[in-house]
């Protein structure tokens, strides 16, 4: 007899990849596929479905939510992809199979996901010379320096893998200093500040990180790691006044960077005003906004096109095309989806009995919920729009494969920091 | 609960904030500004499906067809069975002319954006558009400014009705899209072909300014048309010497202007001072483009305020110095003079009718401004009767009906003279207002003026007057 939990799951995944083929099904009447295709789009919920049961093996005592609802994110996703794309989807599914043999991989490799703490600087080291070499040796790919290849071997966003590294290290170095970060305190101007020696080597990754994204015009990434550490600082201390300090110099940093280089100011022109160059710099928001109108509530329906118009529409831009399509109903179902995700990973955050796995939760929820809110709040030009990938959703091999990483880490946080595992137990095998 | 774990759900919900943002932002795009950005002109998804809907055709003010629509074989084209003669109303392509001023009112926009429109409405067809202009007085103005360059407005004196909007030399724009050898040729004619001089051409307007000296002069009570000026022949000003083409000797205002005497309409305008001159430029809407769906530019002027010496004013007040005019505000000008000092604003439609055969926006008069009195109007328009009577204008008189006009001969950095001459007819009872000025081609009178008195003509006789 399957326990509970594993059926709910099981459940909830079979109704993922009922939806997903049923979709896939409406996709192969109006792309005019053969029907025994839509066993593609099942493949990538079957590598969630075979990847469930495989974790199952090793430990059954994780959480029984996210792989349900990345399943569907990534299915819905697959099913926009492959009319877009039919070369992007078929590699799409080999990253994705890649990517949850991975997941296991590191859930089976992980014994106890409170080890990783020691492999903070490591982790931090290693993040740096990945976006060092970024820049010494990145290829150019649209404007933007994101790319690390050995040539004819293999070729990657160091971006990505970047992230889970600063994650475990910022994660692992304030639980150490947690106690240190908010006792060992002085003032600065009205500020409660921690002292220099402890703050240090953080202030000094961050700023190293946001340099030279900054450098490597990848605004996204900047972003991205700036709101990861202004949380995790508030995660630290506990103290408002660090985030508002921390949005103020964001503000500030803003307006400098408006100033100091001219492909910002012309993000956030094009922001403010698409319309001033609707052809070139505008064209890609507005492209996004005409799709979403296009839309309206209820959509145009599947396999009706619409990403011919949208730049990036197969990376960046692939939540334009579903709102196309499914109307403002489905992308609020996809958001609803990606909130429920994050909702799942802040709750295996807060649920942990160990303070590194906690802030090592947190952190990555953090970067889920962060990453999707950039791109989407950029589709929608409730922010300007930098290149960044929605996880699962848009195509890219080291963004699926680095999520399934993630997926991982958070389901092995879900494992051992619970209150059935107290440190040192041995994982049965 | 520990103290990090309620840090942590403070965190989470910040982000839950964040979701909720993004979905009250998408319900904004996709719902509440969908209709907007569905008939954008940027969105070649609007662009794909307005090619479905039938555009209306442009009509002229007895209904024949200036814009035609026919069924080609890629989706709806567009025909022009009157060809040059329209050729800056209808424009060449969608992107040009009242095709994309009108745009929105041919395709019937607003009424097919909802997807379901093409099964409730039927095949989906736009709204015909009923213009003011006479295609026969677009012909006739066409034929005069034959190879020649300048435009002839033709306003309707108390409708503000556009009547005529023609520019010289026109293209036929059936043709030129034709390949792309005749594209270039059109695009790199030395002649500009596609520049709507009506709206876009930018003159000194020389002497026919004076009427607008006159008319702000006796405006203030200055002056009147019978206060007397001694013209030597020039006048010194500020270092600088205006001239005459002769000593004019001793002559009233009326006959100044009969005569159109530089040095007296200099002497006026320091009489009237710079800050009031720009004050009445503006009262006149001198400056300002056309308000009509069709590109326009806005005239200039020089700076009359902060200048020192008042040789710009003087110069201005003749028509030249800074000044640069479209000969639509010119016409606008002699509108309000020729209407009691009321200026209406002009208007290009007079009806926009749909598919099903309702109107469902018709022009209606609306008064622009009261510039100057009615009486300083009259005054002026009794000057302008003496000009075609016994001064510069008398090549545009017409048997049995009373003209009022100006000449102006607009001295300009690339050659000859331009010839400039504005006009309104019956004197007491104003219908018709022309103006036209035809470029390098020398004094007012010598061929803008018998242009005006063939357009007059025609236009008194479509209006019943004769």
């Amino acid at each position: 007899m399957i326990p509970r939990s594993q059926r709910t799951e099981l459940a909830l995944l079979l109704f993922a990849a009922a939806l997903v083929g049923f979709g896939a099904a409406l996709v192969c009447l109006g792309m005019g596929f053969p029907v025994w295709r839509v066993t593609r789009a099942l493949a990538v919920v079957g590598a969630f479905i075979a990847g469930a049961m495989m974790l199952d093996l090793a430990d059954p005592r994780r959480d029984r939510w996210l792989l349900p609802i990345m399943a569907a994110i990534s299915g819905v996703g697959f099913l926009l992809l492959w009319q877009l794309d039919g070369g992007s989807a078929s590699r799409q599914i080999v990253w994705m199979i890649t990517g949850a043999g991975i997941m296991v991989a590191v859930y089976y490799l992980i014994e106890d996901v409170r080890d990783l703490a020691r492999l903070k600087y490591t982790s931090g080291v290693l993040a740096l010379v990945l976006v060092g070499l970024t820049l010494a040796f990145g290829v150019e790919k649209g404007g933007a320096r994101l790319w690390l290849a050995i040539p004819g071997v293999i070729m990657f966003q160091p971006t990505e893998p970047v992230k889970v590294l600063m994650c475990i290290f910022l994660a692992g170095y304030v639980a150490d200093r947690r106690e240190l970060l908010r006792e060992d305190t002085h003032r600065v101007a009205g500020f409660q500040m921690p002292r220099a020696r402890h703050i240090a080597p953080l202030l000094l990754m961050v700023i190293f990180a946001l340099t030279i994204f900054v450098g490597q015009r990848d605004l996204g990434a900047a972003v991205l790691f700036f709101g990861l550490f202004v949380a995790m600082a508030y995660l630290a201390t506990g103290r408002k006044s660090y985030s508002i300090l921390a949005l103020v110099l964001f503000a500030g940093g803003a307006v400098g960077a408006y100033h100091a280089f001219p492909h910002v100011a012309a993000r956030v022109d094009m922001w403010l005003n698409p319309w001033a160059d609707p052809e070139n710099r505008g064209y890609q928001i507005l492209q996004s906004m005409f799709a979403l109108a296009e839309g309206g509530l209820v959509g145009t329906g599947f396999a009706t096109g619409g990403g011919d118009t949208i730049p990036a529409a197969t990376t960046d831009l692939i939540f334009a095309v579903g709102a196309q399509q499914f109307g403002l109903l489905g992308a609020v179902a996809i958001v609803v989806l990606y909130a429920l995700a994050a909702h799942r990973s802040f709750s295996i955050a807060w649920r942990a009995t160990d303070n590194f796995g906690a802030l090592l939760a947190a952190a990555l929820a953090v970067v889920f919920s962060l990453q999707t809110l950039v791109i989407l709040g950029g589709v929608t030009r409730l922010i300007p729009l930098t290149g960044i990938t929605l996880p699962f959703m848009s195509y890219g091999g080291t963004s699926v494969i680095v999520n399934f990483i993630a997926l991982a880490l958070l389901l092995a946080i879900s494992r051992d920091c619970t209150p059935h595992r107290p440190p040192g137990e041995v994982l049965p095998r | 609960m520990n103290e990090l774990a309620r840090a942590i759900r403070r965190v989470a919900l910040v982000a839950a904030v964040g979701f909720a943002v993004l979905c009250v932002y998408l319900s904004w795009w996709q719902v509440l500004r969908a209709p907007a950005l569905r008939a954008d002109e940027h969105n070649s998804r609007a662009r794909d499906r307005l090619r479905t809907i039938e555009p209306g055709e442009v009509l002229d003010a007895d209904g024949e067809v200036l814009l035609g629509v026919e069924r080609g074989r890629e989706g709806w084209e567009r025909t022009y069975p009157a060809g040059r003669y329209v050729a800056h109303l209808t424009g060449y392509n969608d992107r040009s002319g009242l095709q994309r001023g009108l745009r929105d009112a041919l395709l019937g926009v607003g009424r097919y954006e909802k997807p379901w429109a093409e099964f409730i409405e039927g095949p989906l067809r736009g709204n015909d558009v009923k213009l003011t202009v006479d295609l026969d007085a677009q012909q006739l103005a066409t034929r005069l400014l034959r190879g020649r360059r300048g435009a002839v407005v033709a306003l309707g004196a108390q409708t503000g009705a556009i009547l005529a909007l023609v520019s010289a030399p026109a293209y036929d724009p059936a043709r030129i899209l034709d390949s792309e050898w005749d594209y270039r040729l059109f695009q790199e004619d030395p002649e500009l072909p596609e520049l709507d001089r009506a709206l876009q051409g930018l003159y000194p307007p020389g002497s026919v300014l004076k009427v607008m000296t006159a008319a702000i002069a006796l405006d203030l009570d200055r002056v009147e048309p019978d206060t007397t000026f001694e013209c030597a022949g020039s006048y010194e000003i500020g270092g600088a010497k205006i001239t005459c083409p002769r000593a004019h000797g001793k002559v009233t205002l009326a006959e100044a202007l009969a005569v159109s005497c530089n040095t007296t309409f200099a002497r006026l305008g320091e009489y009237v001072g710079g800050d009031e001159f720009i004050d009445y430029v503006q009262r006149f809407e001198l400056l300002e483009p056309a308000h009509i769906p069709l590109p326009a530019l806005p005239g200039k002027i020089g700076d009359l305020g902060r200048q020192s010496d008042g040789v710009l004013l003087a110069e201005t007040a003749f028509g030249q110095g800074e000044t640069l005019v479209t000969p639509f505000a010119i016409a606008r000008l002699t509108q309000a003079l020729a209407n009691g000092g009321t200026m209406i604003e002009p208007y290009l439609v007079s009806e926009v009718t749909s598919p099903a055969g309702h109107v469902v926006a018709s022009a209606r008069e609306r008064v622009a401004g009261q510039p100057v009195s009615a009486g300083t109007a009259a005054q002026v328009a009794g000057m302008m009767v003496g000009v075609v009577e016994e001064g510069t204008g008398q090549v545009a008189a017409l048997r049995g009906i009373e003209v009022a006009g100006k000449t102006g001969s607009a001295e300009n950095p690339h050659g000859e003279a331009h010839s400039w001459f504005t006009a309104f007819a019956p004197a007491d009872r104003p219908e018709v207002v022309v103006t036209c000025v035809v470029e390098n081609a020398g004094a007012g009178s010598e061929a803008a003026a018998p242009i005006v008195r063939e357009m007059l003509t025609h236009l008194l006789r479509r209006a019943g007057v004769r």
